[in-house]
């Protein structure tokens, strides 16, 4: 049986659960609700109610849309073929408790405390045990290469106190990693679609690092490589205007994107602006697969989307908790 | 030698008859097999999420199991015209029982290819439905599109089989 025969079964019953997706008029009522007990509840009467009600507290939502995310990437990964499909979305969790870990150790050295209420049970490697080896500095025991990175990200803090540096380390780890799997699955609109991916993270972190007045030689190695889009190119736009990116960009598949997003606002807002148009673009790029019953980058599409959904729900709660301004909060929404 | 080749020329032709007959029922029904267990797969992702599209896909995966019947029409008409069914034994040369095998590859050929383009047909449609079920007329008429072939391979072939005189 071929790898795309495979999937027949698992991209019927993706496609089967796609009608629990929230629908928009949901989301515009949980927008519009006077408070968050409202917004709850509202979420209640949805595929949430699983996932609302082990949770008891209001205030708990992250943890319970953390759960319902959980659920749903424990369900895919029973029935899909190859279960490497799910870690090209479960590395960044792997790699955000990594980076949660890690500055807790510096955390700590500097007299600080810990910080594991951030970490998220949504990565490939289970969380107590990740703990467990950072705590215990059994380095040897960790997956993904972090047995010689960690040992090399620390030595970097120690000399440097530089913890941009370690975070782009771990990244440039987790992309390389991303790709690796993409390859080896032998799926080619997967590894097309991490090297999009890698290719939106450049920009915007291109973005962030102008905002803090960087030069292009120190934002070079800020960059991630093996996207599509050169990242020598990508840093020299570093001292032209935004307006001028759109121009500079308009060749590469970004370019229209781009050219929506308004260069006239604040940095913070053309940030958030560009987050969305990526969010919502990595989506687009595997829309095509929705044409093919057979296609595992529905299974992909299919978890993204999940995540979008997720993301929503969590601005909308927080929006609710913080009194967030409603007309913002409908321009940030990711369009799924 | 002769005799040989005499028993051989009068043998021959029931045995080609028997290979046409072979073929037409294994080969388009393999790909009715085939084409039935990709769809199958499709609507068994549906129902264990629904049970309740059930019937709708029945209709959707037994459409590709048409190609196996017209197969084994065609099988049976070819046994029955050369006498093999029962009756009156019926004497036929050996490229008499060719020309009945040639006719029972119209459907054995387009009976496999259909079937399986018709599995992968209706499992697209019986995603269709589980989203729309509304649609289901709809989604019937898009994988029997296919069949269309089926019933074309179906026709020759018992137009050939007609065409042959014992």
């Amino acid at each position: 049986m071929s790898q795309q025969d495979a999937y027949g079964y698992a991209v019927a019953r993706i496609r089967a659960m796609e009608n629990r997706f929230l629908d928009a008029s949901v989301l515009q009522r949980m927008i519009d609700a006077e408070d968050l007990a409202t917004a709850l509840k509202i979420l209640g009467e949805t595929s949430y109610s699983s996932a609302l009600t082990s949770h008891v507290s209001d205030q708990d939502f992250d943890k319970m849309l953390e759960f319902e995310l959980q659920a749903i990437y424990k369900e895919v990964e029973s029935f899909i073929p190859n279960k490497k499909l799910l870690d090209l979305l479960r590395y960044q969790y792997d790699f955000h408790n990594v980076k949660v870990l890690i500055k807790s150790v510096f955390n700590v050295a500097t007299g600080g405390e810990k910080r594991w209420d951030f970490l998220t049970s949504l990565g490939s490697y289970p969380v107590d045990t990740l703990i467990n080896d950072i705590e215990l500095e059994e380095y040897k025991f960790l997956p993904f290469g972090l047995n010689n990175l960690i040992p090399e990200c620390i030595s970097i803090w120690e000399q440097s106190r530089d913890v941009l540096e370690v975070e782009r380390l771990l990244d440039n780890r987790m992309y390389a990693l991303m790709k690796e799997i993409a390859f080896d699955l032998d799926i080619p609109e997967a590894l097309n679609w991490i090297r999009t991916r890698i290719d939106g993270e450049n920009i915007r972190s291109l973005l962030r690092l102008k905002r803090f007045n960087f030069d292009a030689t120190r934002a070079l190695s800020f960059m991630h490589c093996g996207g599509k889009i050169d990242t020598g190119m990508l840093v020299s736009l570093i001292v032209e205007p935004f307006e001028s990116w759109k121009r500079s960009l308009e060749f590469t598949e970004f370019g229209k994107g781009i050219s929506s997003i308004d260069g006239t606002v604040s940095f913070s807002e053309m940030i958030l602006l560009l987050e969305k148009f990526l969010d919502d673009f990595y989506l687009d790029k595997l829309a095509s697969s929705r044409f093919s019953s057979n296609a595992p980058e529905n299974i992909l599409a299919y978890l993204w989307h999940k995540e979008m959904e997720v993301k929503n729900v969590r601005m909308i709660l927080v929006a609710k908790t913080s009194g967030g301004d409603k007309e913002q909060l409908r321009r940030l929404l990711r369009n799924v | 030698m002769e005799t040989l080749i005499e028993t051989m020329s009068t043998q021959l032709g029931p045995m080609l008859v028997v290979l046409g007959a072979a073929l037409a029922v294994g080969i388009a029904g393999t790909g009715s097999a085939q084409g039935i267990g990709i769809a199958n797969e499709a609507a068994a992702g549906v129902m264990t999420e629904d049970p309740s599209k059930f019937g709708y896909c029945l209709v959707l995966l037994a459409l590709p199991g048409t190609q196996g019947i017209y197969g084994l029409l065609v099988a049976v008409l070819a046994l029955q015209k050369a006498g093999l069914l029962g009756g009156v034994a019926v004497a036929f040369t050996m490229w008499q029982g060719l020309g009945i095998l040639f006719a029972c590859l119209p459907i054995a050929i387009v009976g496999y290819y259909s079937a399986v383009w018709q599995g992968k047909s209706s499992a697209a449609t019986i995603l269709m439905i589980s989203k729309h079920p509304e649609q289901i007329g709809k989604a019937v008429i898009l994988p029997a599109m296919v069949e269309t072939y089926a019933v074309f391979g179906l026709l020759v072939s018992i137009l050939m089989l007609n065409g042959i005189k014992l």
